[in-house]
C-alpha cells in the first residue's frame, strides 16, 4: 500500500498523531473525516453557508496551527474539532459578524442543502443525528428552549433571561436539568 | 473550597458546558472547578449531554472551495516549515506504535483473562468481507481493525503486534458503543480451527478502549472482538464486531 492509502486506515487518534508531526495528509484526512460536521454546525448556528465557510476554516486552521494543544485523554478528535468550531461561531455570533442568521429550526435549512446520495458513514451520523434529535426534543419545552438558545443560538444565560424575562439562576438552573435528563435520554437509547 | 464560593458556581455547570457564559464568569468557573472536585465531577458527568449536542446536527457536505482554501494555505504552512508529508510519516507511525504498545503493556496484568488456554472451535464462514491492512515501521506492526458495519458504524482501530510476537499485542479502538453494565466486550485468538478466549475489556463513555491480547500470537490468524455477557463466555456468542487478520 502507498502511504496514503496506509494512513485512511488509522484511527482518528493515530491520525492526530501524524498531524502533530506537520503532515499535511493526516491533516486532509482529518478534514475529510470531520469537514462536514464541523460545516454543518456552524451552518446549524449562524444560517449563512458563507459565514459558515469561514467560521469553518477558521477553526481548521487554528486546529492545524495549534495542533500541539491536542490531549487524547480529554476527549475524541471528533468532539475537539467540534468544540473549536462551536466557540468560533459563538465568538462570531457575540461578535455580530452575522446580523442576518436564521433562527429557523435546522431541519428547514438544512434539508435543502442535503446531499443525493449518502455514503455508508453520512447515513449513519445522519441515523445518529436522528436520534440525539429525538433525545433533545422529549426534554421539557423550557429546558429545550435555553439549551437550544446557549448552544446553538450563542447566546449567554443572560441575553437568555433578557429575552424570556426570567431570573439567571432560573435559566442557568434549566440548562443544568436539560443537560440532565439528555443525557439519561441518550444512556436509554445508547442501551 | 468555601461553600459560598462552591454555591456560586455549581449553578453554572450547565452554563459552561454549552459556552453560555461570558469570558469573566468562564475563567472564573474553570478556576473554581480547579479547586473543587464536586463541580469537576458534576463537569464530566454531564458533558456526554453536551458533547453530543453538535452531532445531532443534520450532516449536510461543506463546499468544495473550503478544502481546497483550507489545504493550499496547509500545505504551504508545511513547506514552508519543512514538514512535506511522506518524509515523517513512517517516523511518526513508529512514535504512535511504540505509544500505544507501551500504554498496552501497562493495562496487560488486569486485562488477563481467567481463561487462557481454553479453545474453542468458530464458525469461520461468519466471518467474510474483514480484512486488515498492515503498517510496519521496522519493528512492530500496525494492523488495521475492520468492523462489521452493520453493527458499529463509524468505529475503527488497530492492533499492535510487536516485533517478538510472543509478547502478545496491544488492540485500540474508537468510536465503539458503551455497553450496558450487563455485557462486555471480549477479544478471541483464533488459531487454525480453534478460538481462545482473551482479555474482557470496556469501552469510555467516548467509545475509546484498549486492551492487550497476551499470550504467543504464532501462527494466530486473527484477533477477534465479541460482544459477550459480563464475565465473559467461553466461546463466542456471535459474529464478531471487529476483525484484524494477522
Amino acid at each position: 500500500l502507498k502511504r496514503n492509502d496506509e494512513i485512511q486506515t488509522l484511527a482518528d487518534e493515530e491520525v492526530m498523531t501524524l498531524v502533530q508531526e506537520g503532515n499535511p495528509r493526516a491533516f486532509e484526512l482529518l478534514f475529510d473525516r470531520h469537514g462536514g460536521a464541523a460545516f454543518s454546525l456552524a451552518y446549524r448556528m449562524v444560517g449563512n453557508r458563507v459565514t459558515a465557510e469561514d467560521i469553518s476554516q477558521e477553526a481548521f486552521l487554528s486546529i492545524w496551527r495549534s495542533r500541539l494543544r491536542y490531549q487524547p485523554a480529554r476527549g475524541s478528535v471528533r468532539t475537539w474539532v467540534l468544540g473549536i468550531v462551536h466557540h468560533r461561531a459563538i465568538d462570531a455570533l457575540r461578535r455580530n459578524l452575522v446580523h442576518e442568521r436564521r433562527r429557523a429550526s435546522a431541519e428547514g435549512i438544512e434539508d435543502r442543502h442535503e446531499a443525493a446520495e449518502l455514503t455508508d458513514v453520512e447515513a449513519a451520523r445522519r441515523e445518529e443525528a436522528r436520534t440525539i434529535r429525538t433525545a433533545l426534543e422529549s426534554l421539557p419545552q423550557d429546558q429545550c428552549r435555553v439549551i437550544e438558545l446557549a448552544y446553538f443560538g450563542g447566546f449567554s444565560h443572560s441575553q437568555i433571561a433578557d429575552m424570556l424575562e426570567m431570573p439567571m439562576g432560573t435559566v442557568k438552573g434549566r440548562m443544568r436539568l436539560g443537560l440532565e435528563k439528555l443525557r439519561k435520554e441518550l444512556e436509554v437509547e445508547i442501551a | 473550597v468555601s461553600v459560598e464560593q462552591h454555591e456560586i458556581h455549581e449553578q453554572s455547570v450547565g452554563a459552561y458546558l454549552l459556552g453560555a457564559l461570558s469570558d469573566v464568569e468562564r475563567h472564573a468557573f474553570e478556576g473554581h472547578a480547579e479547586e473543587c472536585h464536586v463541580c469537576r465531577d458534576e463537569l464530566e458527568r454531564l458533558r456526554p449531554a453536551a458533547d453530543a449536542l453538535p452531532r445531532s446536527v443534520t450532516p449536510v457536505r461543506p463546499p468544495p472551495s473550503l478544502k481546497s482554501s483550507l489545504m493550499e494555505t496547509v500545505e504551504s504552512e508545511a513547506r514552508e516549515a519543512g514538514g512535506r508529508a511522506g518524509s515523517r510519516t513512517g517516523r511518526a507511525l513508529g512514535s504512535v506504535s511504540s505509544r500505544v504498545a507501551a500504554f498496552g503493556r501497562s493495562l496487560a496484568p488486569r486485562r488477563a483473562l481467567v481463561w487462557a488456554g481454553a479453545s474453542v472451535a468458530l464458525l469461520v464462514g461468519a466471518l467474510g468481507g474483514y480484512a486488515g491492512t498492515q503498517l510496519s515501521d521496522g519493528g512492530s506492526r500496525t494492523l488495521a481493525a475492520r468492523f462489521d458495519s452493520d453493527r458499529v458504524a463509524g468505529a475503527s482501530g488497530s492492533l499492535v503486534v510487536p516485533e517478538d510476537s510472543k509478547a502478545g499485542a496491544t488492540l485500540r479502538v474508537h468510536g465503539m458503543p458503551s455497553l450496558p453494565p450487563h455485557e462486555t466486550y471480549q477479544v478471541w485468538l483464533r488459531r487454525g480451527g480453534e478460538t481462545i478466549p482473551k482479555a474482557l475489556f470496556g469501552v469510555g463513555e467516548d467509545g475509546n478502549g484498549l486492551t492487550a491480547v497476551d499470550g504467543d500470537l504464532a501462527g494466530a490468524d486473527a484477533v477477534l472482538v465479541t460482544r459477550e455477557p459480563m464475565g465473559g463466555a467461553r466461546s463466542p456468542s456471535g459474529k464478531p464486531i471487529l476483525q484484524v487478520s494477522l
